[in-house]
């Protein structure tokens, strides 16, 4: 097992520096990977390049005073085991004001969710209850609608950031039928519009990425078709397609060699199906050294396009992860504070049967969710 | 209600755990203490300890001064809180001290006030405070004598016997233990 593991890191090695001798080339005439990606059609998402690709960003310097917002969710899904059917969404906030006037406010609220118009949900013309899928939906959209409160309801708003744990391309909706999808992006793409009015630049931070788009960019590039069409690839009789010599790879990889700590790359362009629908909200993202890890970092196109915001982004994003000693401190805070245990949940669902009993109201539970809680010998 | 240091997160017979309002401001060791709600506790604190609010985090070291701390790492005192715990002396019976331990504890979040100088010069009246610190284990007997009697004395300005009193009390009560009591006399000085 570790004979094949040590080969597989020479072979990756040996793919890392091909990706990296490609990413020098095509930078020299960047203007036409460009192109050929934008015309290509291929089967993988493929950054989108507007500069040359082997870019380094330095660090730039941090303003003395700024505040870092977050809010992360946590949840009780419904158990139709239980009592009643119901679900519990704990949203946090946590406001990080930092230099002359430190401060912290970190805090979580829960809302119930019980009502006919919680428990179903409209997907496509049909009325379905609400399950883990569409829970976590409405949950991704109170986090951006409490961190827009927070921002609102703060004072300095100059030197702010909103940071979100994650993704801000919500792919999961592509596969949702259109009156379910407006529901969640409708509001979404609204609070984005707030955040550019208020010129709060808002992130998203993934640690540890798994995304190959700029390594995908660089397997077009590879491509010896003038514009590539995967469907028709004319190369499949060979025993390795043109592309294949840097597949398998990450982004990650790929700038853990171009990257020194606190440099960020070229900003890229995502190419997700879902952003067509984002307008001026389509989302672009960078790398980022952040000292113990490669990060991607996810913004909204005002922000990629204005030299100052981005410069704040990266400059904050880097001073956040190293508070927090390689991950952003108000994400990690933010989590802290909105996460439900499991203990939790025992006790949510026990304070509802508690409260039925008080007012003599007759509590069932199914007989698997009584085996559960008292299991017998 | 402004002036309160502490609130009762921990209630027993013997004693009561009390968190305060902010991270490091309890009241010194040593002090006398009381309750507000139902009929007040007195005590003396005789344990003070700052840690994680949660269980499963721990304070990890920074490498940072105070101040830098508080300007770029502002959320760790958000995290951490500080408790006191202190040992009850008697509480208030019909509106006078009674050295004895009160029926019921002080209720869960009542406030704790630091005593007045009344208080501290009712409460140490008679020896009963420094026979209660003695028989009390798992507390840090004869540093707590020496605080409280040090307290005692600065609200007891006139008296000028009071440790003469205490001393002679001391002596009694640890009469088979002679290294014990010299030590603790030899810091009063």
């Amino acid at each position: 097992m570790i004979r094949e593991r040590k080969d597989f890191a020479c072979e990756l090695s040996d793919r890392i520096r091909l990706a990296k001798e490609e990413l020098r080339l095509k930078s020299e005439n960047w203007e036409e990977l460009s192109r050929k990606v934008e015309e290509s059609r291929t089967s993988w998402l493929v950054a989108g390049i507007s500069s040359p690709l082997d870019i380094v960003r330095p660090l730039p310097e941090r303003p003395r005073n700024y505040t870092a917002l977050s809010s992360d969710g946590s949840q009780i899904f419904p158990d139709r085991h239980e009592a009643l059917p119901c679900y519990l969404i704990n949203i946090s906030s946590i406001v990080l004001t930092y230099g002359d006037k430190a401060g912290a406010r970190l805090g979580s609220g829960p809302s119930l969710f019980y009502r006919d118009e919680d428990r179903f949900t409209t997907w496509g013309g049909k009325r379905i209850p609400a399950d883990s899928e569409v829970i976590s939906l409405k949950r991704t959209l109170m986090e951006f609608e409490r961190i827009l409160e927070l921002v609102k309801g703060n004072e300095a708003v100059g030197n702010t950031i909103a940071l979100s744990d994650g993704t801000l391309i919500l792919w999961r909706l592509e596969a949702a039928p259109p009156d379910f999808r407006n529901g969640i992006m409708v509001p979404f793409l609204r609070i984005l519009e707030e955040f550019r009015t208020l010129r709060v630049p808002v992130a998203g931070y993934i640690s540890h990425p798994g995304s190959t788009d700029v390594i995908n960019a660089l397997r077009v590039g590879l491509c010896p078709e003038k514009v590539s069409f995967c469907n028709q690839c004319p190369y499949t009789e060979l025993p390795e397609l043109p592309c294949s010599p840097i597949e398998g790879l990450t982004d990650r990889f790929l700038f853990s060699t171009v990257l020194d700590a606190g440099e960020a790359s070229a900003v890229f362009k995502s190419s997700s199906k879902i952003l067509e629908m984002y307008g001026e909200h389509h989302i672009y993202f960078f790398y980022i050294n952040i000292g113990e890890e490669i990060a991607r970092v996810e913004v909204p196109k005002w922000v990629a396009e204005d030299g100052r915001l981005l410069s704040l982004v990266h400059t904050l994003i880097f001073d956040q992860a190293r508070k927090g000693k390689g991950y952003p401190v108000s994400i990690a805070e933010a989590h802290e504070q909105a996460v439900v245990k499991a203990k939790d949940r025992d006790f949510f669902f026990s304070l509802i049967r508690e409260a039925m009993v008080k007012s003599d109201f007759a509590v069932t539970v199914s007989r698997k969710g009584l085996s559960k809680r008292v299991p017998g010998v | 209600m402004s002036d309160y240091i502490g609130e009762v997160v921990e209630s027993g017979t013997k004693g009561f755990i009390a968190r305060a309002p902010r991270v490091g401001e309890a009241p010194p060791f040593g002090s006398f203490v009381r309750t507000d709600a139902g009929s007040p506790v007195y005590g003396l604190v005789y344990e003070i300890i700052t840690g994680s609010r949660e269980p499963g985090r721990k304070p990890d070291a920074y490498d940072m001064s105070m101040e830098e701390l508080r300007r770029e790492q502002p959320q760790i005192f958000e995290l951490l809180k500080t408790e006191f715990h202190v040992l009850t002396l008697g509480y208030l019976d019909a509106g006078k001290i009674r050295f004895a331990l009160s029926p019921l504890p002080p209720p869960i979040h009542s406030f704790v006030f630091e005593c007045t100088d009344d208080e501290k010069e009712a409460l140490s009246s008679e020896d009963f405070f420094l026979r209660a610190i003695i028989t009390s284990p798992n507390v840090p007997a004869d540093d707590l004598i020496i605080s409280s009697l040090l307290g005692a004395q600065r609200a007891r300005k006139s008296d000028k016997d009071f440790m003469v009193r205490m001393g002679k009390s001391l002596s009694r009560f640890l009469k088979d233990d002679y290294e014990r009591l010299a030590s603790i006399l030899r810091r009063l000085l």
